[in-house]
């Protein structure tokens, strides 16, 4: 059975539906990609998925567990990591701390807890950092473990955003839009950043503009015209595919596919 | 950089010892009673403080209605020791769950909506007990207040003095101390800054918004009840005025110039605040004219101060001191 | 109870719900345009009064003269708090913003109580300290006016929102600051327009009720809780409701005297503000669909 099932998930905001009646699967270790034009939906559906937002209609399942309707501070507990297109970092927190933060859902520390400095909750709290440091490391964030987030530049940025989540230690991640604004080498790095989260045993979706980064390191993609799910398969074959490029038509995106 | 790390504790911890001594030390230096009376208030303000700015300053909330939570611990105590006999400490810590309790009451419904709904409904929970403090004559005393109550004692131990009370008032102001700054270094302390820098991304690690709000909210109102119990028996009377709206402001202030994530920040600017207008205590032979135009524009003070902060160093004296200690030219 | 009695009552209640009405008018002004609540709206109650006062009994003024001088100066102490103490807080946060006109109060009723002392101050009736008799019941002609003056003022805030084009850009700033900004419009001469009017109104209220309660530098921040509630019962943002609130709320007051007790009168309009945020955050006439986190 595969990982997590999407199935017939409509999305109205008043008049508009946003998504429409759309379902795909993505299967235990993919990188599965989903495309579209501006306003595809792209964005509303992520948010149906990790129950920011609600469906007016279909479920979502993840590891034989209906998510619809949950509140979205509990998906992280079931496995989901997510990024925002908008960076959600916190600025006045460094680098290790927004990581740190991450791990929320996998520490148990309390209030009561804490205020007391119970031994095991400063053995939680080193093996936290270390956990941090580790995950610095793999997006290549080294030299920033100490500075606040809002001293970083845009592209490392999205960088930290994806280790926080991972620092929940997801099952699947979910990245909106992770290459916006970055440029080619910052892009290059985050592509092999993913290729090093996916060994780890993580399920990749992604959400992206860029062609190039999409055709280069996803399995599967699924695309998204107007709300409908108009094509899904592997890059290849969605490269040829004639509704694909004709819902590209017009959009700057067409050269590059 | 390793090292400079280090100088920075050793600094931190030797201006850390030294105020820790210069506080306990004070009994010793002077003897006068009312220098001792004013900077125990100071100690009380304190242990309110310390809750308000793990509301304020971490967790990005406002109260208007602390004052009210200090009244309800002041009144519950000095009613349970006057009128039912009860041992200080069971005063205490009737206090402290009386007020939790309604800290929980209030948070629960207010903090689900947005930013504003909490300061309103504090506001409104604030004037609502000044009322029942001036009209529930049985047990408050009404307009009067009560007085008589007797000083704080712990089995034979007996705080009957202005030093004792003082460094009571102190030792509890240290330990609530504590237990904040240990939060704050923690997981909970990440998740309420979390929530502070951004409440999307702090939902997508997991944290529950609402729920640390609640708990923030409950800790500092319970805060606010200790600091009642210990005022009411070392001061031994008190009156609605003690806990009017007036008294929830001045709190603000005190939070908003400590400013945010910081404990020091707001301590100084709580110790700064009590002093103005008890100038005299600190500054020796302030005339009594002096003295007396510093209270006639008390409030004004409390109020510039309260605009000018948050237009030109929302970071307020935390974010001052972050600063100096980052050597950082600017917040941002 | 004795029909009489209830209507006597009944008068009562419509004379306060009229001056919280008036100062719910103020709140809704201000909301709508920054989403600010402002604190400082008793404050603005309270220096109506006493401006007038000034003007009438330090400067001796004629009593129309000095009720306008005690309007204008402080619709323009209104703006001029907008522009020195709103407006230099650039990024607009709200929470930030509600804190500084706590502040504001503060140094509003501190400055009243210097410039005119700690005493409760008096102004004449209008016209003469004489009642009216409606089916029995008792009115003061005073009263008369305050209920005159609050339609006056509803009527032309009804004017200006929809028959000029500051009116309609201060209804585009309601709906989506943004958008309004994008279309053109000046959205900070509106949100200081806004405050100059939110003192106006309160000015007028504090002005018209003072004849029969007298003023003080400190009687503010009463009002102005109970103004906010009944903005709150309303429904921030819409005018209309803001008056229907302030009406309900004199009304629920009044009747809570006539059947309860009037110990407590004072809790009313903080539990009716309480339970509106808990169990009907929109307000009784707002539209459903309550703002959550």
């Amino acid at each position: 059975m595969s990982l997590l099932q999407v199935r017939d998930v409509t999305r109205r905001f008043g008049g508009l539906v946003a998504v429409d009646d759309v379902s795909f699967d993505v299967h235990e270790g993919q990188i599965k990609a989903i495309i579209g034009p501006n306003g595809a939906g792209k964005t509303t559906l992520f948010n149906v998925v990790t129950a920011f937002d609600r469906p007016d209609g279909g479920t979502v399942t993840f590891d034989g567990v209906d998510l619809t309707g949950s509140r979205p501070h509990r998906i992280v507990s079931s496995g989901i990591a997510r990024t925002f297109q908008n960076t959600q970092l916190f600025d006045e927190m460094t680098a290790r701390e927004n990581v740190m933060a991450g791990a929320h859902a996998v520490t148990k520390a309390g209030f009561l807890a804490t205020a007391l400095r119970l031994p095991w909750t400063v053995r939680e709290e080193r093996e936290v950092a270390k956990e941090a440091g580790r995950l610095i490391r793999l997006v290549g964030l080294d030299e920033w473990e100490d500075v606040p987030a809002a001293d970083m530049p845009h592209g490392l940025r999205r960088l930290l955003e994806i280790a926080r989540a991972l620092a929940s230690r997801p099952r699947m991640l979910l990245l909106d839009e992770p290459a916006a604004g970055l440029n080619t080498a910052e892009t290059t790095a985050l592509g092999e950043a993913l290729y090093r989260i996916r060994d780890e045993g993580a399920t990749i979706v992604i959400v992206e503009h860029d062609m190039g980064l999409v055709m280069e390191v996803s399995d599967e993609i699924v695309v998204l015209d107007q709300g409908r799910k108009i094509a899904e398969g592997p890059p290849r074959l969605i490269q040829k595919d004639p509704s694909v490029i004709a819902a590209y038509l017009g959009e700057e995106d067409v050269d590059e596919l | 950089m390793r090292e400079r790390i280090d100088m920075r504790l050793v600094v931190a911890a030797v201006l850390g010892l030294t105020v820790v001594a210069a506080v306990a030390g004070l009994p010793f230096f002077t003897s006068e009673r009312y220098i001792l009376r004013v900077f125990t208030f100071a100690g009380v303000n304190v242990i309110i403080i310390t809750g308000m700015a793990l509301l304020f300053g971490y967790a990005g909330q406002v109260s208007l209605g602390h004052a009210a939570f200090f009244g309800v611990g002041a009144y519950a105590s000095a009613f349970v020791v006057t009128q039912l006999g009860w041992p200080w400490i069971g005063g205490v810590i009737v206090a402290i769950v009386l007020t939790a309790t309604g800290g929980l009451l209030l948070a629960l419904p207010s903090l689900r909506l947005k930013g504003h709904y909490l300061a309103m409904a504090t506001l409104a929970f604030g004037e609502i007990m000044r009322v029942v403090f001036t009209e529930a004559r049985t047990v408050t005393g009404g307009p009067d207040g009560l007085s008589g109550i007797p000083y704080p004692s712990l089995g034979p131990l007996a705080f009957d003095s202005a030093s004792a009370s003082y460094w009571l008032v102190w030792a509890v102001a240290g330990i609530t101390l504590l237990l904040a700054a240990n939060l704050v270094r923690s997981r909970a302390g990440r998740a309420m800054r979390a929530l502070h820098g951004s409440e999307l991304g702090a939902t997508a690690c997991g944290i529950d918004i609402t729920g640390i709000k609640v708990r923030v909210f409950v800790i500092s109102a319970s805060f606010a009840g200790l600091a009642g119990a210990l005022y009411a028996h070392v001061v031994g009377f008190i009156s609605p005025s003690t806990f009017s709206l007036h008294v929830s402001v001045l709190l603000v202030a005190m939070a908003v110039l400590g400013g945010t994530s910081s404990l020091l920040g707001p301590v100084i600017a709580a110790v700064l605040l009590t002093l103005i207008p008890f100038s005299d205590a600190v500054i020796p032979g302030l005339s009594r004219s002096a003295l007396e135009t510093i209270q006639e524009w008390q409030e004004d003070i409390y109020g510039l101060t309260i605009i000018a902060v948050m237009i030109f160093m929302p970071g307020g004296i935390g974010g001052l001191l972050r600063r100096i200690g980052t050597g950082r030219s600017a917040e941002r | 109870m004795g029909g009489v009695e209830l209507l006597q009552f009944a008068l009562a209640g419509l004379k306060n719900g009229a001056i919280y009405a008036l100062v719910a008018l103020g709140f809704t002004i201000v909301y709508a345009s920054t989403g600010v609540i402002n604190f400082a709206q008793g404050e603005f109650y309270m220096l109506g009064g006493m401006l007038s006062v000034w003007a009438y009994a330090d400067l001796g003024l004629p009593l129309p003269l000095a009720a306008v001088v005690g309007v204008m100066t402080t619709a323009v102490v209104g703006a001029v708090f907008e522009l020195l103490a709103i407006r230099p807080r650039k990024d607009g946060n709200p929470l930030a913003l509600i804190i500084i006109t706590v502040g504001g109060s503060m140094v509003l009723s501190s400055s009243a109580r210097h410039l005119f002392g700690p005493l409760e101050r008096a102004l004449p009736s209008f016209s003469g300290t004489g009642t009216v008799s409606i089916l029995g019941a008792a009115l003061e002609i005073q009263s008369i006016w305050i209920l005159g003056l609050t339609a006056l003022a509803v009527a032309s805030l009804w004017y200006l929102y929809n028959r000029t084009s500051l009116g309609r850009a201060m209804r585009a700033c309601a709906v989506d600051r943004n958008a309004a900004r994008l279309v053109g419009i000046d959205t900070r001469r509106v949100v200081t327009v806004s405050f100059l009017l939110a003192a106006a109104l309160g000015a007028l209220a504090g002005l018209a009720v003072t004849p029969l309660t007298q003023t003080a530098f400190n009687v503010g921040p009463s009002v102005g809780i109970k103004g906010f509630a009944a903005a709150i019962l309303g429904g921030l943002g819409n005018p209309i409701a803001a008056v229907a609130g302030g009406l309900v709320l004199g009304m629920l007051e009044s009747m809570s005297i006539a059947f309860i007790s009037s110990t407590y009168k004072d809790a009313i309009a903080l539990i009716v503000l309480l339970s509106v945020l808990f169990w009907r955050p929109q307000g009784l006439f707002g539209r459903s669909g309550r703002e959550k986190v």
